[in-house]
């Protein structure tokens, strides 16, 4: 038995030797992460040809793209046909964010997406300031960017150009709007289709259909259901609040038009009216009990059973629910989406105009060798051939042009939307949209095309028969005709509130913070309290907020949209 | 246990004792000083970064650039009020967790031991830390379906007629900590069990068959034969545990939470994300780290030392 | 000879036993049911036991992504290779460890447990790796790690309980402390080897923030649970995409990241399990023991 036991440890030693040179083997590479490989021109080149010897750019960026391919697939290929440059390329998973490591290790990748993490960035000196070249080399940069390019700039103290915005779409128009009101349309047919305007039309239709139908399908039917799992409760609970009283999306702040102070959303006296509706839906029994307990499975299966009358959340938050009724054959559980605000004095502003959003992009590190190079291959993927490239694919093989007119062949469609995962990894279709400027939606090109894939047209065609029957009771074609148009509205000069980026080390963050703890907190505790309480709690809640240094926040906040302003417009 | 020593020798100039030691017993020092060489280098240099606590860390910046604020961070961190809290909910939960984690899973395998027939000890002892495996995302959406008002706990209770209404009990929050410890105690006591275990196997048999001879039950073998048999691992375990008493992640709190109990509900370990790493704020998240550590190091030596006196088993 | 009380104990335990697996093995079975069930019709709810809508559309979304078999591979080196060094290294020094008469037994005892307590920090820790070379390389996965101080006390622990009477026999018959070690002390600890073998595998076949960390741009090192990340990912960013305002009607994925999470469970799973009954055996009572005393 002893003898057994040594010869199996002995063996067990030899094989993890083994096996130990076997994997010594498989890593190749020294210790370094980030190697720039491949020759480099030899002299950067000024003419107007475009260079393309081969190089390898390292690219890091802090969102996944799973499907990421090492730009083996087709329109990579092309792509590095046309530049010469291969991405060697590394992504996050979604949760951690590494450049923080990357900040401090000093290991820079040649190219960076790092989002909120811009500012670590900046502040470790490590990104390139962009302006002159994209002065002299990138005019497919300069065009695309168009009068926005003032919103490239880092800061009125500091006007370099350290990130290029990729995230946002120039000039985009959103083709449908989803709000955030949402009522069954079995609701609003069996009323009559009556106007959904205010708070209380739409209670009163939740009501009328609950009094008459107390079970659907067997299960108790439910009013309204919320959802307040984690960051979720700032989408159906405490967003709708700005929405219902005449505001625009700005984060937790509304920012005043005229003198652009800033002030936390729920100090508006306005906003207190808004919630103490929901506590009164709550006090007749419309609302879900469990809407602040509730985790996104048990919110989707309610709404997937086809019991929920109405719903206060963005339209991605329930989308598989509502996927599933459509696959179940209930289309009339399925929702409409209305303009409600508090009363009719509010103008439902969802779509009021921001501008050119800029935000969140890529930067050049001072580690790239050939940062001349790197610009013009960001400048080719801005340029048209480099758009359409990315959106559409190959002429011939993703997409045919029809009297002049670009259609995707229903055999690609179908790839494209029932295996998607696969479709983007072969093709490269929609990997490479965040690397550079590009044009949004509603964008038509020299030849009358648009620049992306999504139209108008196909909002209407994606519509269910009971859509269009609802719609056209209300003499509308699209959801979106529904909402005020943004010719209503002045452009925000600030764009969004939410969109501005605080410095890591400022007060804000931590004061932020604090506030949004009390919010998370007390909102919940207001709605569900009892009718006769809600003003005592409110008000309660309000000197909580201003005991945490509410105040100081807002006077803070106000600095940086004024800041912005300057900065967006001078 | 006797120590092999020799007879007692006049004292030697310290080097020369070292050296003699080192002689003596050259193999134990060369089956643990490359261990303690391993150690330093990869625990203990690193904690250089502590540095940032009493800095203004900002990544990318070299060492002597950085700006030094002193004690800041640990005056924001002992003057806010919330800290106080969530340290009070960490060590709540993390007491009843200690309780509920070395008791459950000691009478589990206590009693998994006693099975006569093996094939059914094996296959519960596999189910058993199945649950380990499954990530706490997915045990917290069970334990929050199963707690609803139509949840299979709520049916129960008014099958059997205790009440009428259905009770939210993810509402409460005093019924938090109580949900957090069952739910631990669900999902970890398999594995849990296993140290024990093979603890349990390394009894010697003939001190059974001694008491079964003396005329015990079988209640009076577990008590003066396995008991005892896994007194010193059991020991060994409580005194590590007691030192994670306030570092005891967040995972599950997070997941099982919702803004109803939030002022339960909230850890330290979460603590230190929001403020710190969450935003960047390297310097106040490490100070946040260092007063976990130094309180946990704190603990160990007083349970170290209690044990020590007490039952004279310890670690150090 | 069973007393009537030590049946009715055995009975009693039985049925408890029983209740136990059943009230243990209920999230895995529902897990599986999950994987096994359609995407569109899990949202519903409802599914507890076994599906209802029967599909492996699920593992196949898993199962078509390439990088799987590279870090199937890794993932299996890295777990036997870091079990072996993790009960070869633990064992050694619980050994050391556990002689009262090692002169430097207090000290490295101490410096040992505080590891347990404290840390420098994400950042401190990656400059180190990239200091000692290991970024990039297969050996950050398993150097780092290969001290740890639960499972060195865990080991001396156990080994504290063996008869001591042993090792004087050796030591008298002219074994050197290596000797003892590695013939009578080891031979006898197969209960807690396996035990400590078992933990190491099995963080080291879950783990994946060290992939992410330290190789993340290194495809030859990635790791299956890094893999398996990414999977999840592409359900959600599929997902994503489709919502976000853009264009509602376009995809209606067949595959949801919830499904797939569960089927990625039981992916992981599955090999643990055939594992464990392999080091089962070695929780046998007394059979060590009884044998090695002669």
């Amino acid at each position: 038995m002893k003898l057994d036991f040594k010869r199996s440890a002995l063996l067990l030693l030899a094989s993890v030797l083994a096996l130990s040179a076997a994997a010594c083997g498989k890593s190749g590479d020294d210790g370094k992460t980030t190697t720039d490989s491949g020759a480099s021109s030899p002299s950067p080149s000024t003419g107007a040809q475009a260079d393309n010897t081969p190089i390898t750019f390292t690219f890091f960026s802090s969102d996944p793209s799973p499907n990421w391919n090492n730009m083996q697939d087709e329109v990579g290929k092309v792509i590095t046909e046309k530049t010469g440059v291969t991405l060697k390329a590394e992504f996050s998973t979604g949760n951690e964010d590494k450049v923080a490591l990357i900040a401090a290790s000093g290991n820079y990748p040649d190219l960076i997406s790092p989002k909120n993490g811009a500012s670590l960035l900046v502040n470790a000196g490590a990104l390139l300031d962009l302006t002159e070249l994209i002065e002299k080399h990138a005019p497919n940069l300069k065009k695309v960017y168009g009068p926005y390019m003032k919103r490239l700039r880092w800061s009125n103290e500091d006007p370099s150009i350290y990130i290029l915005p990729t995230y946002a779409g120039v000039n985009h128009t959103a083709f449908d709007e989803g709000g955030v009101f949402h009522l069954q349309h079995a609701v609003v047919k069996e009323l009559g289709y009556p106007q959904i305007r205010t708070v209380k039309d739409f209670e009163n239709a939740i009501r009328q259909y609950k009094e008459k139908h107390p079970t659907i399908d067997g299960q108790p039917t439910i009013g309204l259901s919320l959802i307040a799992d984690n960051w979720r409760i700032m989408i159906s609970v405490t967003n709708p609040a700005f929405f219902a009283t005449g505001a625009s999306d700005d984060g937790e702040y509304y920012i005043d038009p005229k003198t652009y102070e800033a002030k936390l959303h729920y100090r508006r006296p306005e906003e207190k009216e808004y919630f103490r509706w929901l506590n009164h839906l709550n006090a007749i029994g419309l609302l879900d009990p469990e809407s602040f307990v509730q985790k996104e499975d048990q919110y989707k299966a309610k709404i997937a059973s086809g019991r929920v009358l109405g719903l206060i959340d963005a339209t991605w938050g329930f989308a598989d629910a509502v996927n599933s009724l459509k696959a179940a054959g209930k289309f009339e559980r399925t929702y409409g989406h209305y303009p409600v605000t508090l009363n009719e004095s509010f103008k439902a502003a969802n779509l009021q105009d921001t501008g050119f959003m800029a935000g969140w992009g890529v930067g050049i590190t001072k580690s790239c060798k050939d940062p001349v190079r790197a610009i013009k291959f960001l400048d080719w993927l801005a340029s048209e051939e480099g758009q359409i490239l990315i959106n559409w694919g190959i002429e011939g093989k993703h997409y045919k042009v029809e009297n002049g007119k670009r259609v995707i062949p229903p055999d690609v469609l179908e790839k494209k939307t029932n295996d998607a995962a696969n479709f983007a990894r072969t093709t490269g279709i929609g990997l490479y949209n965040l690397l550079s400027a590009h044009y949004g939606d509603g964008v038509k090109d020299s030849t009358g095309n648009y620049f992306t894939t999504n139209f108008p047209e196909q909002i209407q065609a994606g519509y269910s028969p009971i859509e269009k029957e609802v719609l056209a009771a209300y003499g509308k074609t699209t959801w979106k005709d529904f909402f005020p148009p943004a010719s209503e509205f002045p452009v925000k000069p600030w764009g969004a509130a939410w969109n501005i980026p605080v410095d890591s080390d400022s007060e804000l963050n931590v004061l932020f913070k604090k506030t949004q703890e009390i919010v998370w907190k007390r909102i919940p505790q207001v709605i569900l309290a009892k009718p006769e309480e809600f003003d005592k709690l409110w008000d309660e809640f309000m000197k909580d907020l201003i005991d945490a240094g509410v105040e100081k926040q807002e006077k803070l906040y106000t600095e940086l949209v004024k800041a912005r302003v300057k900065l967006w417009n001078e | 246990m006797e120590a092999m020593t020799e007879p007692a020798k006049p004292e030697a100039p310290a080097v020369r004792r070292i050296g003699r030691a080192f002689a003596k017993q050259k193999w134990l020092y060369l089956m643990s000083v490359p261990f303690v060489v391993w150690l330093f280098v990869f625990h203990y240099v690193p904690v250089w970064g502590w540095t940032m606590a009493f800095q203004r860390y900002r990544p990318g910046r070299p060492f002597w650039e950085q700006e030094w604020v002193g004690f800041d961070h640990f005056v924001e961190l002992f003057t806010d009020e919330r800290f106080y809290l969530v340290l009070r909910n960490t060590l709540a939960m993390s007491v009843m967790g200690l309780v509920a984690g070395f008791t459950v899973p000691i009478l589990f395998a206590v009693l998994l031991n006693e099975l006569r027939l093996q094939w059914f000890k094996r296959t519960v002892q596999t189910i058993s830390y199945l649950p380990h495996f499954v990530s706490w995302v997915v045990v917290a959406g069970l334990v929050s379906k199963m707690l609803s008002v139509d949840g299979i706990v709520n049916d129960v209770l008014r099958w059997i007629g205790v009440v009428d209404q259905p009770v939210q009990f993810m509402a409460k929050g005093e019924w938090f900590w109580w949900i957090v410890t069952a739910s631990d105690v669900w999902k970890e006591t398999g594995w849990n069990s296993i140290i024990y275990l093979a603890a349990m196997t390394g009894i010697d048999p003939e001190l059974y068959e001694a008491a079964r001879v003396d005329g015990a039950g079988r209640w009076r073998q577990i008590r003066h034969v396995t008991l005892p048999g896994i007194r010193t691992t059991v020991i060994v375990l409580m005194i590590m545990s007691i030192g994670h008493l306030t570092a005891i992640g967040f995972e599950k709190q997070f997941l099982l939470g919702n803004p109803l109990v939030v002022d339960y509900a909230e850890v330290v370990d979460l603590y230190a994300l929001k403020y710190g790493i969450g935003m960047n704020r390297f310097s106040f998240g490490t100070a946040v780290g260092m007063f976990n550590s130094i309180v946990s190091i704190l603990l160990l030596f007083v349970a170290n030392g209690l044990f020590k006196r007490y039952t004279k088993e310890s670690i150090m | 000879m069973r007393s009537a009380s030590d049946r009715l104990f055995d009975a009693c335990n039985v049925v408890l036993m029983t209740l136990v697996a059943i009230v243990t093995v209920y999230p895995f079975l529902n897990v599986l049911a999950i994987s096994l069930n359609e995407s569109l019709d899990t949202v519903r709810g409802g599914i507890y036991l076994w599906p209802r809508k029967f599909t492996l559309a699920n593992y196949e979304a898993i199962f078509s992504f390439g990088g799987l078999l590279v870090g199937l591979r890794n993932s299996v080196l890295r777990t036997v290779i870091g079990a072996v060094l993790g009960v070869f290294s633990a064992s050694m020094l619980a050994y050391a460890l556990s002689r009262r008469d090692f002169s430097a037994r207090r000290p490295i005892s101490v410096f040992l447990a505080l590891t347990m307590y404290f840390s420098g920090g994400l950042i401190p820790t990656y400059i180190l790796m990239r200091d000692l070379g290991l970024l990039g390389t297969f050996w950050v996965y398993v150097l780092p790690g290969l001290v740890n101080a639960f499972n060195v006390f865990v080991v001396r622990s156990y080994i504290d309980g063996l008869p001591f009477a042993l090792q004087e026999a050796a030591k008298m018959d002219g074994a050197s402390d290596w000797t003892i070690y590695w013939r009578v002390v080891l031979p006898l600890s197969k209960p807690v080897l396996a035990t400590i073998a078992l933990f190491v595998a099995v963080g080291q076949w879950n783990s994946w923030f060290d992939t992410y960390l330290y190789n993340g741009s290194e495809e030859h090192l990635t790791t299956l649970q890094y893999e398996l990340m990414k999977v999840l990912q592409s359900t959600m960013t599929g997902n994503e995409q489709s919502y976000r305002g853009r264009n509602m009607t376009e995809v209606m994925a067949t595959v949801s990241p919830e499904s797939v999470k569960m089927a990625i469970t039981i992916v992981v799973t599955v090999p643990i399990l055939f594992v464990y009954p392999f080091l089962q055996r070695y929780f046998v009572k007394g059979m060590t023991l009884g044998a090695v005393k002669s």
